[in-house]
């Protein structure tokens, strides 16, 4: 198992230890409780969120988030709009730097390297944690180019057949290659809707980033390129860390591993993902995921 | 409690109301008539701006569309060698020199044989223009064998001759005409009669700079001046108003100091153009000791009266370029400038292209500023460079249209129409960028 989960109790919360079936009648949780519950930490993480707050200008948009990416996990985001869980995972690799007012305060840790470091260089940061948007967004440029540009950019290639290669061998673990392998000097914006996702995990990949993050990568897609996507997240655990957001309670329950729950700003609960969903150790996160609200 | 009776005395009281789709049936009407009124006053609109600008062109083309013409006058030459080149020598300069304004004369006089006193000589000789005789020297320069030989040449008329055979000049009681005596119409009428006196195309017109003599002069020279001042002008306007436009839009952060900027961008754009006169009079000419009348001073300061135009366009096409195509690049590890070199500004190009242009179309058809820094000056001369004095086509159309002699009225028009076809060239290419480069996102 990849994801070894440390049982932590958080913020002066007292759970006493115990299984995840006799947690629920034990503790009764006060709904107004912000606190976040659950196991925030894990054994061996790749990133490492300590007291972060976001503000935009005077407004805050996450409250205190502390919480672990481990290495090689899907966790999944998941809340009503406008809860933050996207802020938050722009945070990860300073994405949120181009919004105009935007202060990050706290800590986030990538390997013990501080991002949020004065001296970090946002360039490296964000070709090891690469990103896929909410909307598909390839460039106005073909297929190849699509792919090649960060490889280019990067000097990831040795010459124009190693090139080639990077970008064969990313089609095909974004499971696009054959359907855009006769038509790749045709424009990425001509394909469909979720092959244009398809290429923009692609595009990601090819750079070889060791964790990415993906904003709702589904909501625009119809759910037969849903599950393809599903299915790709799933493979490419096996090498990358991947934080996503998501409006689909399914869809979190069936590519995560780990699930954060998020709520006006704060994050509520974190565990594993068949005890948030089976179990939940709140009652706002039971009242979301029982569709009460949200 | 009370706010809850209220609340339900209201609802009892609610009269019963008519079918919402018999209020909508009656208002109808209404809308549409609504509609149709502002669809006629639309219409009237298009047709009245239309109307105004067929009218313009055709003002203009019917009063310029003479000058293509040019009245000729056939002579029989007699290329003498005793005049052109005593020694035979056929040397350049002997030939340059010789005397031609006499062998015309002689060319003219042998049409009219009864012609003998003095005065009437000279009433002749000004049926020619005086550039009859540089033709000739043209003529002798391109081909000495020429000389010695009997040649039919058609040499340009003078301009009240050329006004005369256009039908612009009536002739009165006397048989005289505006600029003519009664005894050079005869003259033009019997060099109708035999076919010596035509109009044919005006080449001059388009080769020749300006003159004093309507006759010969020509747009060649104001056009180069304009094309040198416009080349000053998009090198300078282009580089520092798009690089300004992306420094302001991708780069510089939001503070008091861009705003700043912007509002005095904007200011800028709606300076009056002769204020930027002064300002290159001043601080060009005066201050740094530039040339007067030079294409590099105009083009400066049509650089300045540009900039606020070009800025603003490029910081819109800037402005619609989707910040998805930022983050994409940007999340991948693009850098700041690469994301913005390599993604946006090529987005934002046909936008930045088509600003610059219109920008461009205006500058070429400004003519205050270009009179405060002397490109106002009488120049015969097709200007060689950007620092040889020069004028430009909206000058000269001023020039033109200041002058007295009827012929530089339809020059005027016909230099109007030449400024329109340049604008309106201008114009399509930009349209025509802007439809190429189009992408779809």
């Amino acid at each position: 198992m990849e994801t070894v989960i440390e049982k932590q109790q958080v913020l002066q919360r007292s759970v006493p230890e115990t299984t995840i079936e006799s947690l629920k009648p034990k503790v009764a949780i006060d709904r107004e409780d912000r606190r976040t519950v659950g196991d925030l930490f894990v054994k061996n993480p790749r990133m490492t969120c300590r007291k972060v707050d976001v503000y935009y200008g005077d407004k805050q948009a996450i409250r205190d988030v502390s919480l672990d990416i481990g290495a090689n996990e899907v966790i999944a985001m998941i809340g009503p709009s406008g809860c933050g869980k996207s802020t938050f995972i722009r945070c990860l690799n300073r994405m949120n730097d181009t919004v105009e007012g935007c202060r990050v305060t706290g800590e986030i840790r990538l390997d013990e390297t501080d991002i949020y470091d004065k001296r970090m260089d946002v360039v490296p940061l964000r070709a090891q944690v690469g990103m896929v948007f909410q909307k598909p967004n390839p460039f106005p440029k073909s297929i190849f180019e699509n792919i090649a540009y960060g490889v280019r950019i990067h000097g990831l290639a040795n010459d124009k057949t190693d090139l080639e290669e990077i970008v064969q061998h990313s089609l095909e673990r974004a499971g696009l290659w054959t359907e855009v392998k006769d038509r790749l000097p045709q424009p990425g914006t001509g394909l469909s809707g979720g092959q244009q996702q398809r290429l923009c995990i692609a595009r990601t990949i090819a750079v070889n980033p060791e964790v990415i993050l993906m904003d709702e990568p589904c909501s625009a897609l119809d759910p037969i390129a849903t599950a393809k996507i599903e299915d790709l997240m799933d493979e490419l655990r096996q090498k990358f860390t991947i934080a996503i957001v998501t409006h689909s309670m399914q869809q979190a329950a069936r590519v995560s591993q780990r699930t954060a729950y998020f709520h006006l700003g704060d994050l509520i609960e974190v565990g594993e993902t068949d005890q948030v969903f089976t179990n939940p150790l709140h009652p706002l996160t039971e009242d979301y995921i029982t569709g009460r609200f949200g | 409690m009370n706010s809850a009776t209220d609340g339900l005395g209201t609802k009892a009281k609610t009269p019963e109301r008519p079918r919402a789709i018999d209020t909508v049936r009656a208002g109808l009407a209404r809308r549409y008539a609504r509609e149709r009124r502002f669809r006629f006053f639309g219409w009237l609109a298009v047709v009245v701006s239309f109307v105004f600008v067929a009218a313009l062109f055709a003002s203009i083309i019917a009063s310029g569309h003479q000058a293509i013409w040019q009245t000729r006058i056939g002579l029989e030459v007699d290329f003498d060698p005793q005049v052109i080149d005593p020694e035979g020598k056929r040397d350049p300069a002997v030939l340059s020199a010789a005397d031609y304004g006499g062998l015309v004369k002689r060319a003219l006089a042998s049409v009219f044989p009864e012609v003998t006193a003095r005065a009437d000589k000279r009433a002749l000789s000004d049926l020619l223009s005086s550039g009859a005789a540089f033709e000739l020297r043209k003529k002798v320069l391109e081909d000495p064998g020429v000389v010695g030989t009997k040649q039919t040449l058609w040499v340009t008329a003078s301009d009240n001759v050329d006004m005369l055979m256009k039908g612009y000049a009536e002739r009165d009681a006397t048989g005289a005409a505006a600029g003519l005596q009664a005894k050079q119409v005869a003259w033009i009428d019997r060099l109708i009669q035999r076919g010596q006196i035509e109009k044919r195309f005006n080449s001059t017109f388009f080769t020749g700079g300006d003159s004093r003599e309507p006759e010969l002069s020509g747009i060649w020279g104001a056009t180069v001046g304009s094309f040198y001042t416009l080349l000053v002008t998009l090198f300078l306007s282009f580089p520092i108003g798009v690089s300004a436009a992306i420094y302001l839009e991708e780069f510089a952060r939001k503070s008091r100091w861009t705003d700043l900027i912007e509002v005095n961008i904007n200011n800028l754009a709606a300076v009056p153009s002769i204020v930027f006169g002064l300002l290159g009079l001043a601080v060009f000419i005066n201050f740094i000791g530039l040339p007067r009348s030079a294409p590099l001073v105009g083009g400066i300061v049509l650089a300045l009266m540009t900039l606020p135009v070009i800025i603003v366009a490029s910081r819109a096409a800037l402005k619609a370029v989707p910040p998805s195509i930022r983050d994409g690049a940007l999340g991948i590890g693009a850098s700041k400038v690469q994301t913005v070199f390599h993604h946006v500004v090529p987005l934002a190009m046909p936008g930045m292209l088509t600003g610059t242009i219109i920008g461009m179309a205006r500058a070429l058809g400004e003519t205050a500023p270009l009179l405060m820094i002397g490109m106002v000056a009488f120049i015969a001369d097709t200007p060689g460079g950007v620092m040889d004095p020069a004028t430009g086509l909206p000058v000269q159309i001023y020039l033109w249209a200041d002058s007295p002699e009827r012929a530089f009225m339809e020059r005027t028009s016909a230099a109007i129409m030449v400024l329109l076809v340049f604008m309106v060239l201008m114009n399509s290419v930009a349209i025509v960028l802007r439809k190429r480069f189009e992408r779809r996102w």
